[in-house]
């Protein structure tokens, strides 16, 4: 196991470092000048070029990448273009935001599309199946903006039941963790659902019941837990994704995370901000991909790594 | 039966009635000075508390509650003072501010020659600083006693008052350590700036010593940035925000619906201008230039597509505005846009039509109509729907016929436009635009002698008018929509929200 951490480590690194190059260098090379985008269409060319340089933006690009590598070792990713702070300070401060709403929806997709799952699963074929089919459904092709937008108009502007946007207190949470969660959930229930159809026709499952074990006791003890491993693969990829950012929910509703400060970040060519975004985020992939493998040792004691 | 008994709760509710009536007299005599608090939804998030360091409209809408200019503009584009009770030309390069006593920033330090002198001189010496180039033209900035400030100028600078309504004053003690100072600024504006919490809002409550009276009218001011404008629309109708900006002409039917909001309008300082590529073989033909200006449905655009939240052209330079002349509309005859093309042997034409992505209210849907109003009489065009930052890319490299913008003279002066469009160093990387003539009245025209300027301006609108570099479809309109609640709201002009005279019910 150790020699195993070592080597993934290890592996995580040259994948940072992969991921840092091919950032510097597709920003660099798609078109668009930032300071251009930083100066008002009406600033004379004399002042594009003096601020491209101000940004060390007329550097060898390989010079670039060294400064830059050098700075982010000692915990400097460079001033935001855009924003005239610290791109660090600008990330982190989306950073709450961006936690609490891929936490919440995750604690709603594992609340609801789990019990959805298992309900299906052992209700095969009856009303209680096809109901949670049919939210499944929903929830994978309703697109998001269009159900962020829905529950915004029901029950902020209709009810007023609930803030139609912004930041601040668990009222404001509600809507778009629900609207970030819907999709998720459809996916958890559905392979909730299917894995756990699989083991129940396992022998052992028979064997659990043949001596005299309750079904709660089989159903959630000895089938959920093995269907949980390629659950719990997706809830990785899941939280891993949506802490880089869900631009659509935040746009809608006005949620200062990460993912609109990346997208918008890209647009005005706001280099710095872009690579700590995704320099972060890989890094916190990489740390997820991680801490589900060793999750796997936990859940699955066959699995072993060596 | 005895007296009646006082119960510990009448007791209480008695006190209580007494000391609110006792109190009362004060919190009346000062509600109706300041009272409650304003939640205003700008369209873009805020990026720096520096008000010298960005062009963002969200932001100035801001930032001008916090400080003040030294001249302000109304709305009807007259410059009036702020910090400055005066100001005169003293000759072509040299300007006189005289400054108003007795005011200070929220800290308590007073306003003074120095506020001025520091503010002027970083902003020109700092060119990190985004609107440094604005003020590469001033050669000193003197003090002259603690209320005059003197400006001398490499060059005339008749636009100089019209820019400085742009440029919030900061105390000179802010040069110490200007990163500790813009975490938590100092201005001169009605509000004191209270917090901001990234990517979302910013606080502002009421500064009780500022120089106007009874200004402001609320005790607290929020700004939320919400960029979505369905989003925003939202906000408004749930009655969570009171006032909104840009707001697009097929939203304000679903406002106008919507009960206790009012939607309001008023043209502003900014024209359309979609310019030709002038060093390209169609751009640089002046008979294909008048037969696209000729085959462009103007009024169609405006009523259909705009739904009248526009208005037609008369001169480059919009109504109100220092320059404006009324050179009558431009006709649309398609028959006669045919004949130009014919005569000039243009067959099968294709023209490049380059759009920065979603940055106008509807382009998409002009442009497509455009399209097909030129495919009428036989140009073909190729809309280029790209992103903002590639757009302008591909303008630098001359890689269009036609482009898509606009020009809002924030200034409320076209001083800006003319020098950056129609010259030839501005207009280098740009149109490739290049005449002498125009070029010499420009320079003409930045005398600080308001009848000289209009006279050049004028001249210089002629030579464009009849020339066509650039097609210019109609005048925006700026919309808002406001709670009703809102008492002596402003739509303004140039796209900002000011809610400095602004109260609540």
């Amino acid at each position: 196991m150790r020699a195993y951490l070592v080597r993934r480590l290890w592996q995580s690194a040259v994948t940072l470092v992969g991921v840092s190059i091919l950032v510097f260098v597709i920003l660099r090379v798609i078109p668009g000048d930032p300071a251009k985008m930083l100066l008002p269409e009406g600033a004379p060319q004399a002042a594009v070029e003096a601020l491209n340089r101000h940004l060390g933006l007329r550097e060898p690009l390989w010079i670039q990448y060294g400064l830059f590598l050098r700075s982010v070792v000692q915990g400097d990713f460079g001033q935001s273009f855009q924003y005239r702070s610290p791109a660090l300070r600008v990330v982190i401060e989306r950073v709450p935001a961006t936690v609490q709403l891929t936490l919440t929806a995750m604690a709603l997709t594992v609340l609801a599309g789990v019990p959805l799952g298992v309900l299906a699963a052992v209700r095969q074929r009856t009303g209680w199946d096809y109901a949670s089919t049919v939210l499944a459904v929903l929830g994978q092709s309703l697109p998001n903006f269009w159900l962020g937008i829905m529950l915004a108009l029901l029950f902020g502007v209709t009810l007023r039941w609930l803030p139609t946007s912004g930041f601040g207190g668990w009222p404001s949470l509600v809507l778009p963790s629900i609207t970030l969660a819907a999709f998720p959930t459809a996916l958890v229930a559905r392979l909730t659902r299917s894995s756990l159809i699989e083991i129940l026709g396992q022998e052992y499952i028979r064997t659990g019941r043949a001596k005299g074990l309750g079904e709660p006791r089989v159903v959630l003890r000895h089938a959920l837990r093995n269907a949980m491993i390629p659950l719990l693969t997706v809830l990785g990829l899941q939280i891993g994704t949506l802490l880089g950012g869900a631009v659509i929910t935040e746009s809608i509703f006005a949620w200062p995370g990460m993912g609109k400060l990346v997208v918008d970040a890209i647009f005005f060519r706001d280099f710095p901000v872009v690579q700590t975004i995704l320099i972060l985020s890989a890094t916190i992939f990489v740390v997820i991909n991680l801490l589900v493998d060793v999750l796997y040792t936990v859940l699955d004691p066959r699995i072993r790594y060596g | 039966m005895g007296a009646p008994r006082l119960s510990r709760r009448q007791f209480v509710l008695g006190s209580a009635t007494a000391l609110a009536a006792a109190t009362a007299r004060p919190r009346a005599a000062r509600a109706q000075t300041r009272r409650g608090q304003i939640i205003a939804g700008l369209s873009e998030r805020m990026l720096t508390l520096d008000p010298a360091n960005h062009y963002s409209i969200s932001s100035t809408s801001v930032l001008r509650h916090v400080y003040d200019p030294l001249l302000d503009v109304t709305n009807d584009d007259k410059f009036v003072p702020a910090l400055a009770e005066s100001w005169k030309p003293i000759n072509n390069t040299t300007w006189r501010f005289v400054l108003r006593r007795g005011v200070r920033f929220h800290d308590g330090t007073p306003f003074t020659a120095d506020s001025v002198v520091f503010t002027l001189k970083r902003v020109r010496d700092n060119t990190k600083l985004i609107k440094s180039f604005v003020y590469q033209d001033i050669e000193d900035v003197r003090k002259d006693d603690d209320v005059t400030v003197t400006v001398t100028t490499k060059r005339p600078f008749g636009s100089l008052p019209a820019h400085l309504t742009m440029l919030g004053m900061l105390p000179a003690t802010a040069g110490g350590n200007e990163d500790a100072f813009f975490t938590k600024p100092v201005g001169t504006g009605p509000f004191r700036f209270t917090s901001w919490t990234h990517g979302d809002h910013v606080e502002l409550e009421a500064n009780p010593g500022y120089w106007r009276a009874s200004v402001p009218k609320v005790d607290k001011l929020t700004f939320r940035f919400i960029p979505e404008l369905s989003t925003r629309a939202a906000a408004l109708r749930a009655g969570e925000i009171h006032v909104i900006d840009r707001v697009w002409p097929d939203m304000v039917s679903t406002l106008k619906a919507t009960s206790g909001i009012k939607v309001h309008d008023v043209p502003a300082v900014e024209a359309q201008r979609w310019h030709f590529q002038l060093a390209r073989d169609a751009g640089k033909d002046p008979r294909v230039r008048k037969a696209v200006s000729l085959a462009i449905d103007r009024n169609t655009i405006i009523k259909e597509l705009l739904l009248g939240y526009a208005r037609p052209v008369v001169s480059p330079v919009p109504p109100g505005l220092i320059g404006h002349t009324n050179l009558g509309q431009k006709p649309y005859d398609p028959d006669r846009a045919r004949a130009i093309l014919k005569q000039a042997g243009h067959q099968n034409l294709t023209l490049d039509f380059v759009l920065m992505k979603d940055l106008y209210p509807k382009q998409l849907e002009i442009a497509q109509a455009v399209a097909a109003m030129l495919g009428d009489v036989g140009i073909k065009v190729n809309i280029r729907n790209l992103e903002i930052a590639t757009a302008r890319e591909q303008r630098t490299a001359g890689n269009y016929d036609l482009f898509f913008s606009g020009w809002a003279h924030m200034p409320h002066d076209p001083d800006w436009y003319f020098g950056q469009w129609f010259t030839k160093a501005g207009a280098e990387k740009m149109t490739r635009f290049n005449d002498p003539r125009v070029e010499q009245l420009i320079a003409e025209g930045r005398v600080p002698d308001p009848k000289v300027r209009q006279q050049k301006y004028e001249e210089i609108q002629k030579i464009l008018w009849e020339d066509e570099p650039e097609i210019w479809p109609y005048y925006s309109v700026a919309i808002y929509a406001v709670s009703d609640k809102l008492r002596n709201f402003e739509a303004r002009r140039d796209y900002y929200v000011l809610l400095h005279e602004v109260g609540i019910a």
